[in-house]
């Protein structure tokens, strides 16, 4: 049945030994090439995952970004209470010419569908919203998902962070108002409430000095 | 060892003949999930056809060696690797792409094409035979993911690939880039495929 | 309270709304194989609720303890060989998929010995169908499920203890028979109907699992409603 090729191997086949070097062999094989490829390219992964934040940093504090030689980005956290746990927000501190802009932080919270994580954008002193970015959204297609959209988002730029922010359908008027996306009330507000939630934790921790602002080691 | 199919016969078996998603139906969870882009879609062939034939090669040049009981394990343990490696490079160099395929290129571990191509083929033939085999498999895999994934993304977005081609008065059926138009479209494709089958069977 | 209410929402979430075949896709190859009978189904079903189950077990347990970075086993292994802060920087997760798929297949053993010990009638009607769990998708993703909720999360307060692992497991699964017994109990009255040449087999379960996929589509949000009403 067997030809003769595999007649003189099959003496190998029936080795316990065998069997056992080769599969240490093998291990030994595969386990060397995932710590290569470990090392070559975990650096260009984390790289990947920080520059998709940072390249959007710029743009949620000003109109018009200055030169990048001008910029400082500085990641960092700030520890809060999130309903009787202690917790901590993700942030980067922006300035330009050595004199904080504003900061730029990273905020999640349940959207209509599934997780939403935001970048939002505020002035030094948290007094006013410059801009805000969806990280990660996975509502429904052509509706709940216009909230990435820049027109959309675009309503968050320059509202002042006084009062919180409320969802109206139709068109609101009133400086503290955002539009609902039609037939995507709930992904709307989701959004807003996130913002909401994350300017009042972030209220009188930061401000123009750094307030309690924690860098993060390098 | 004459009775087996010859290099050139694999490579185009795997293509229409025994198309691993329309004739053997396997490797079924990626089909359905990442095409609703054709983007997606491509990249995912891509990946598996890149760990089938490493598997492949692998698997073949150590046939003689292994003993039916550690046949799964090596398996198993060749085709993590690869998949692992293939993860790391597209997390690497097509990051946003990377994660728009997010856990599903994991699942490719799990992929019956991959086994079940190593089991009937690499395990039994030389490196030519094995490395078409991959090559034909992972091609006819590539054009039914690419078949659904077309429709899916041009009925549900009006564009392809990313690129507008439906004009914008095209009412997008949002419901064919959801998961029920994932079903409803491999559905009726798989029925056009065994009707064709049929018609030509009948003729024949 | 917060914790139950946590736990609440991801086995809704689990079984329902994110149902892993209907939504995520997992788990489809035995979803159209072995949907032909109701008992049939029930009885895969059962047999992915167990093997998930462990599998997540040993999954989390591996993750957390060895192969995250900062890891409590390998700091402290590694502390014999390199410095305090060197050993707390080592990470081990490009292995995750390896120790994964052989925790699965570890599982599927166990749970195959210990129905053929105990259950012999039982272990005789699952057949073939015990091994080809070690290559349903389903109990893979539940896995990466847990493991994205413990590599990577910025939040040390966010990473998933076991509970909340186990939850994901259990009814991930059950949302996995769920929908394989809906479907059988379908196919079953199919059986009397008139279906087209091309579309018997395969092809109808697909069409038909689409449109059960539309009507889960119904359960979304629901879990938005409950986390407000409960005030979680």
């Amino acid at each position: 049945m067997e030809s003769s090729s595999s007649q003189s191997a099959g003496g190998f086949k029936n080795s316990n030994l065998v069997q056992a070097w080769l599969v240490l062999l093998l291990a030994l094989c595969f386990g060397s090439a995932l710590a290569a490829v470990q090392v070559q390219l975990s650096d260009t992964i984390a790289e990947n995952k920080l520059n998709e934040t940072l390249e959007q940093v710029p743009a949620l504090i000003w109109n018009e970004a200055p030169a990048p030689e001008t910029v400082q980005i500085t990641p960092g956290t700030l520890s809060v209470e999130k309903q009787g746990q202690a917790s901590s927000y993700t942030l980067y501190r922006v300035a330009k010419d050595d004199k904080v802009a504003g900061w730029v932080v990273k905020a999640g919270g349940q959207g209509y569908a599934d997780k939403l994580e935001l970048l939002v954008g505020v002035d030094a002193d948290v007094r006013k919203i410059t801009g805000l970015f969806v990280l990660e959204q996975k509502e429904t297609p052509g509706l709940g998902n216009k909230v990435i959209e820049p027109d959309w988002r675009g309503q968050f730029t320059g509202k002042a962070t006084e009062t919180p922010l409320e969802v109206v359908k139709g068109h609101g008027e009133g400086p503290a108002t955002i539009d609902a996306i039609t037939g995507a009330t709930i992904s709307s507000r989701s959004v807003t409430n996130i913002v909401n939630a994350t300017i009042a934790n972030l209220k009188g921790k930061l401000d123009a000095s750094g307030g309690q602002f924690s860098e993060r080691s390098q | 060892m004459s009775d087996q199919p010859t290099p050139t016969e694999r490579f185009i078996q795997g293509i229409l003949p025994e198309n691993p998603i329309y004739r053997q139906l396997l490797g079924l969870c990626p089909t359905l999930a990442v095409t609703n882009g054709l983007k997606q879609a491509l990249t995912m062939a891509g990946a598996v056809t890149v760990v089938l034939f490493c598997a492949n090669i692998i698997v073949s040049l150590i046939r003689n060696l292994l003993k039916p009981h550690l046949r799964i394990v090596v398996f198993t343990l060749t085709i993590a690797t690869f998949v692992t490696i293939v993860d790391r490079f597209l997390a690497a160099y097509m990051y946003q792409m990377s994660k728009a395929l997010g856990p599903y290129i994991p699942l490719i571990i799990v992929n019956c094409i991959i086994i079940c191509r190593c089991e009937v083929c690499a395990s039994k033939q030389g490196l030519l035979a094995a490395g078409s085999d991959a090559i034909g498999q992972g091609i006819g895999f590539g054009l039914s993911l690419a078949s659904i994934a077309v429709v899916r993304e041009l009925l549900g977005t009006g564009a392809l690939a990313g690129v507008a081609v439906l004009p914008a008065a095209w009412p997008q059926w949002v419901i064919m880039v959801l998961p029920p138009g994932a079903f409803l479209t491999f559905g009726l494709l798989l029925g056009l495929i065994n009707w064709l089958q049929q018609r030509q069977s009948a003729k024949g | 309270m917060t914790y139950l209410v946590d736990i609440f929402l991801i086995a809704i979430t689990a079984a329902l709304i994110n149902n892993f075949v209907l939504y995520y896709f997992v788990g489809i190859c035995p979803f159209i194989g072995v949907s032909r009978q109701v008992d049939m189904a029930v009885g895969m079903g059962a047999a992915v609720i167990f093997v998930m189950t462990i599998a997540v077990f040993l999954s989390w347990t591996i993750t957390y303890f060895v192969l995250m970075p900062g890891a409590l086993v390998t700091t402290w292994v590694a502390q014999f060989f390199v410095s305090a802060e060197r050993a707390a920087q080592i990470d081990l997760t490009i292995l995750s998929y390896i120790v994964y798929i052989f925790s699965i297949a570890s599982s599927v053993q166990l749970v195959e010995m210990y129905v053929r010990k105990f259950y012999p009638p039982l272990y005789k009607s699952f057949g073939v169908f015990l091994p080809l769990i070690t290559t349903n998708c389903a109990i893979l993703f539940a896995c990466l499920m847990v493991m994205s909720n413990i590599v990577g999360v910025e939040n040390p307060n966010d990473i998933w203890d076991l509970g909340r692992a186990l939850t994901v497991g259990i009814f991930g699964g059950l949302g996995f028979t769920i929908a394989i017994v809906i479907m059988a109990g379908i196919r079953e009255e199919l059986d009397m109907c008139d279906v087209p040449e091309p579309l018997k087999g395969a092809a109808i379960t697909l069409i038909i699992g689409g449109i059960l996929a539309m009507a889960f589509m119904g359960f979304t949000g629901v879990d938005n409603g409950i986390r407000a009403a409960l005030g979680g």
